[in-house]
């Protein structure tokens, strides 16, 4: 186990500074993707600004633990380009050219090895570095906070990216099937999107849904209770089960949707 | 006139094959109405108001924006910047084709089915939240409705257009057009609704023309828009103006144009 561990180690860091070198090719093109990410989070943080022009909380969230929230987001999105979200975004044009054949022959697991062989540092850099900041300045303006909370964060950080995980596996595998996966990325990219909304609006069968069917009441809404101290012992436990589950079953939808692939280029 | 009709007719089923789309829209959007239904109504439940709205006109607001968002917005600028960068565009000059007039025909077949999509999936959301939708009391709103959505495409077409001409002088327009859609979206009202912004942001938003683009259509059919006839003229106004403007950054495009990679 330790052994297979820590091949996979050596084998991410080759893959990433293999990656960072064709980052670096295009150095213009980081920073107006830095430029862009700050951008767009920006808009965000005004669009709950104007909301929280008409109100004081939502859900019982205040807007500095929101921040908290959107800056949750941009942190579990980087953390997914570098080690597995680029890597959907061209399993599409792997499978219509028949490319995808290199993932299967290679002993790596073709899960991992198609994240990995695509690590992107650059893509999500801006919003990554702009959530670390969000998190900062909103835990700055918590009340009360004791030192049990960064582990308890950083523990359900890395769940949340195992759901975010688990949950792309099962989305992008419908591509073995249908071949065209512009739509699926964009579900993906919605996945997150609305997981900056507190997972405490949802109510009766919404809650079950976004609970469980799709977390997007989990993802960044667990950690951030993590660290406003809002976490009930219960649900913490309830989410990282959730987390295992969605790893489990992605991991089986996709054993099972390759071997429904076909290869293109003969 | 003939060869647009084809034109139009050609693309349509084109389109046709992606019919695996309209399965992930009625599903993405349903649950992305339910995600806002959740959050607006979480807020009203606190006994907070948001600016004059009620509950019903705000998730109105938002199952119009999605099906004007499909409707108005053009997406062929994509296409053009490619067909541009690869030098396909060297085709388009020994074609007795008018490049905005074909553009245009391809922008309009390819909404008419997707319109047809959002159709279907507003119909269905609405009936499940049918508590929470609002219908217009008049005829004429609906009239002027219809008639300020078939401006929107016109304008949002222009829009679009010249973003992609921009493509003849700066060939990295992609993160450049990224930026100028998120802030055409913003100040059009597709993320709030534009008289819950701050004063400051509303002054902007009056004076640019992209409210006419979302706001606006919505707004008439809320019944928040007493005569919109002068806001009909203003918005005639812009068309001509992007229209101008569309064929001045083709001429002088074409003219720079260097045939990359024909």
């Amino acid at each position: 186990m330790i052994r297979v561990l820590k091949r996979y180690m050596r084998l991410y860091k080759a893959f990433f500074y293999q990656c960072l070198k064709e980052d670096m090719i295009y150095r213009s093109n980081f920073l107006t993707l830095v430029i862009m990410d700050i951008g767009f989070v920006c808009v965000s943080i005004i669009l709950f600004k104007v909301i929280y022009g008409h109100v004081n909380t939502i859900a019982g969230w205040t807007f500095n633990q929101s921040v908290i929230l959107i800056g949750t987001v941009g942190i579990v999105r980087e953390m997914a380009y570098l080690t597995f979200r680029r890597g959907f975004l061209e399993l599409g044009n792997h499978i219509r050219t028949g490319t995808f054949d290199m993932f299967m022959v290679r002993p790596i697991a073709s899960g991992i090895h198609l994240g990995m062989r695509h690590l992107s540092i650059s893509e999500s850099f801006g919003e990554g570095m702009m959530g670390v900041a969000l998190v900062i300045y909103g835990f700055i303006h918590l009340d009360t906070w004791s030192w049990i909370i960064f582990p308890l964060y950083i523990l359900f950080l890395l769940n949340s990216l195992m759901i975010y995980y688990g949950f792309s596996l099962i989305i992008n595998s419908i591509v073995f099937w249908v071949v065209k996966s512009q739509e699926l990325n964009t579900v993906v990219y919605f996945f997150m999107e609305t997981s900056r909304y507190p997972g405490d609006i949802y109510r009766g069968i919404g809650k079950v849904i976004f609970t469980f069917i799709i977390p997007i009441g989990i993802i960044a809404t667990v950690p951030a209770s993590a660290l406003t101290g809002r976490l009930g012992f219960n649900f913490a436990v309830l989410s990282l089960f959730i987390g295992i589950s969605f790893l489990c079953a992605g991991l089986f939808v996709w054993k099972m949707s390759i071997e429904h692939y076909s290869s293109a280029s003969g | 006139m003939k060869k647009y009709i084809s034109l139009f007719h050609i693309n349509w089923q084109n389109s046709l094959q992606y019919r695996f789309s309209l399965v992930v829209y009625i599903g993405g959007y349903s649950i992305y109405i339910g995600v806002l239904l959740y959050l607006w109504s979480a807020i009203y439940s606190e006994g907070q108001s948001v600016g004059n709205y009620t509950l019903s006109q705000l998730i109105t607001y938002y199952i119009l924006q999605l099906m004007i968002n499909s409707i108005i917005f053009s997406f062929v600028s994509w296409d053009v910047i490619d067909n541009i960068k690869t030098g396909n565009f060297s085709n388009f000059l020994t074609k007795p084709l008018d490049y905005y007039m074909y553009w245009f025909t391809i922008n309009i077949s390819g909404k008419m089915l997707e319109a047809v999509f959002i159709m279907i999936t507003a119909g269905i959301i609405s009936i499940f939240v049918s508590d929470y939708v609002s219908f217009p009391q008049h005829l004429s709103t609906l009239i002027y409705f219809i008639i300020s959505i078939i401006l929107g495409i016109i304008l949002a077409f222009e829009m679009d257009f010249c973003i992609g001409m921009i493509t003849f002088w700066l060939t990295q327009v992609r993160t450049f057009k990224y930026m100028l859609q998120t802030m055409i979206l913003f100040f059009a009202g597709a993320m709030l609704p534009l008289d819950l912004f701050p004063p400051l942001l509303i002054k902007l938003a009056e004076f640019l023309p992209f409210r006419y683009l979302v706001y606006f259509p919505i707004s008439i059919y809320l019944g928040k828009v007493e005569n919109p006839l002068p806001s009909f003229a203003i918005l005639i106004v812009w068309i001509i103006l992007f229209l101008v403007l569309s064929r001045i950054l083709l001429v002088r495009g074409i003219r720079r144009y260097e045939a990359v990679g024909a």
